[in-house]
């Protein structure tokens, strides 16, 4: 029952990390959505691509990065390793397929219909362009909260780079992992019911964001 | 001529297969055409390089005398918003209708306010105003549809286009359409309407296109 006191914490500590992580991911993966929704050439390769690698095994992305950041790998010299800052990148790294391959899907619907809709309205490109995202960003707001979902829910990464130290990089998967090692069930079970509530919550506010906006 | 094929040809991007092969055909104002043929013929697409939406791969469309194009952007769209397309499957916005409706003549620069209170002064005209302040995603297909050809009409535009409009409408507001569109055709609109409904094609056409796969085989 240790963590009791911590909980709240390690409860914020993983909003922040996985938060950061799809903010970050975010940054890259809606232009190159977009850009895959323009060049269909480009889209027939790369989407296939990002599919499969939506289900890539964390662990690996985790070994992957120790390899990188571990003090004889080529960026070791960033002191990045067992900080919160790998976890976020790993995390960012790891969502990346998902956010742009929904996106893309979205994006793809959305400016085929409704930029196309917009058009024969009289709109400009740019106007018919902010139509599509106004009609597709439900769309994107759902895949940043699968996202986040994603990223709050991994557990290899969080490991892997992180180290699960106490008080700097123990999030709610690592806790979760430890207690159990220790036979503390209990504290085990509770920490995994905040976190399904967290993601659960995550997914209603979104929806209730959209229903508020659209209707 | 309004607007003027000469040799079009079109492909999809990334299809090898031509969905319409050296058509030549025109468009007017003033005029009911009926477009005919059967489903998968080429109408639509015909349709949607007549709206200049779609570029042909080759050949030229002219519009009001001007290569479309070749012509910069802010004249395309001067020349595009004379012309309004209405799917076959209505798409309509998020929101209400009153918005919908209103859309079109917001993005040509009208005041929101002066734009919505136009939209209610046609819906109240039809007898629909209990349509206003409807949520899009609450309407009947036929609804639908009608709210897409109404926010066609309220832009006046000088062509409009129309395909298969009453795929989803009942008897009562398939007159009302068929109204709306004798009505524009006094005030000097072209009317161009897809349909594989050949008694539709006899009961308004004055002039009518037939289309088979991807070739015009009567222009008139």
């Amino acid at each position: 029952m240790f963590l009791m006191e911590t909980i709240p914490l390690i409860i914020l500590r993983t909003l922040w990390i996985s938060g950061t992580a799809v903010v970050l991911s975010l940054l890259w993966s809606l232009p190159l959505a977009y850009l895959l929704s323009r060049k269909h050439g480009l889209a027939k390769i790369m989407v296939p691509v990002f599919d499969a690698l939506i289900g890539v095994p964390t662990v690996l992305i985790g070994l992957v990065l120790y390899m990188l950041f571990s003090s004889r790998g080529p960026l070791g010299f960033l002191g990045l390793l067992y900080t919160p800052y790998a976890i976020i990148i790993g995390e960012a790294i790891l969502v990346t397929p998902l956010i742009t391959s929904t996106t893309y899907h979205v994006l793809n619907n959305v400016i085929s219909t409704y930029g196309e809709l917009a058009l024969t309205l009289g709109a400009t490109d740019k106007q018919a362009m902010m139509v599509a995202l106004r009609e597709g960003l439900p769309g994107v707001l759902a895949s940043i909260a699968m996202a986040f979902s994603r990223a709050s829910g991994e557990l290899g990464i969080a490991l892997m780079v992180g180290g699960n130290i106490k008080g700097y990089t123990r999030v709610m998967t690592t806790a979760i992992a430890l207690e159990v090692s220790r036979g503390e069930f209990e504290s085990a079970i509770m920490l995994g019911v905040v976190l399904v509530v967290i993601v659960v919550s995550t997914s209603i506010a979104i929806r209730f964001l959209q229903r508020k906006v659209y209707g | 001529m309004a607007i003027e094929f000469s040799n079009v040809w079109y492909r999809y991007p990334g299809s090898r297969k031509w969905v319409l092969s050296s058509v030549d055909v025109g468009f007017d104002e003033s005029r009911i055409y009926v477009v005919f043929g059967p489903n998968g013929s080429g109408k639509t697409t015909l349709l949607k390089i007549a709206s200049l939406i779609y570029r042909p791969v080759k050949g030229k469309v002219f519009a009001w005398g001007y290569d479309y194009w070749s012509l910069p952007n802010s004249k395309r769209i001067e020349l595009r918003r004379r012309i309004v397309y209405v799917h076959e499957k209505p798409v309509l916005f998020k929101g209400t209708v009153e918005y919908n409706i209103a859309y079109g003549l917001m993005i040509r620069g009208l005041d929101r306010h002066e734009a919505l209170v136009k939209a209610r002064v046609l819906l109240e005209k039809l007898g629909l105003s209990y349509l206003a302040d409807k949520k899009t995603n609450g309407l009947s297909a036929g609804e639908a549809q009608l709210v897409a050809i109404l926010r066609a009409i309220v832009l006046e535009p000088r062509i409009l286009v129309l395909d298969e409009p009453f795929a989803h409408l009942d008897s009562s507001k398939r007159d009302k359409i068929m109204e709306l569109v004798l009505e524009l055709r006094e005030n000097g609109t072209g009317v161009v309407i897809a349909s594989h409904d050949v008694f539709l094609a006899k009961a308004i056409a004055e002039r009518v296109i037939v289309v088979e796969n991807g070739k015009v085989l009567k222009p008139d």
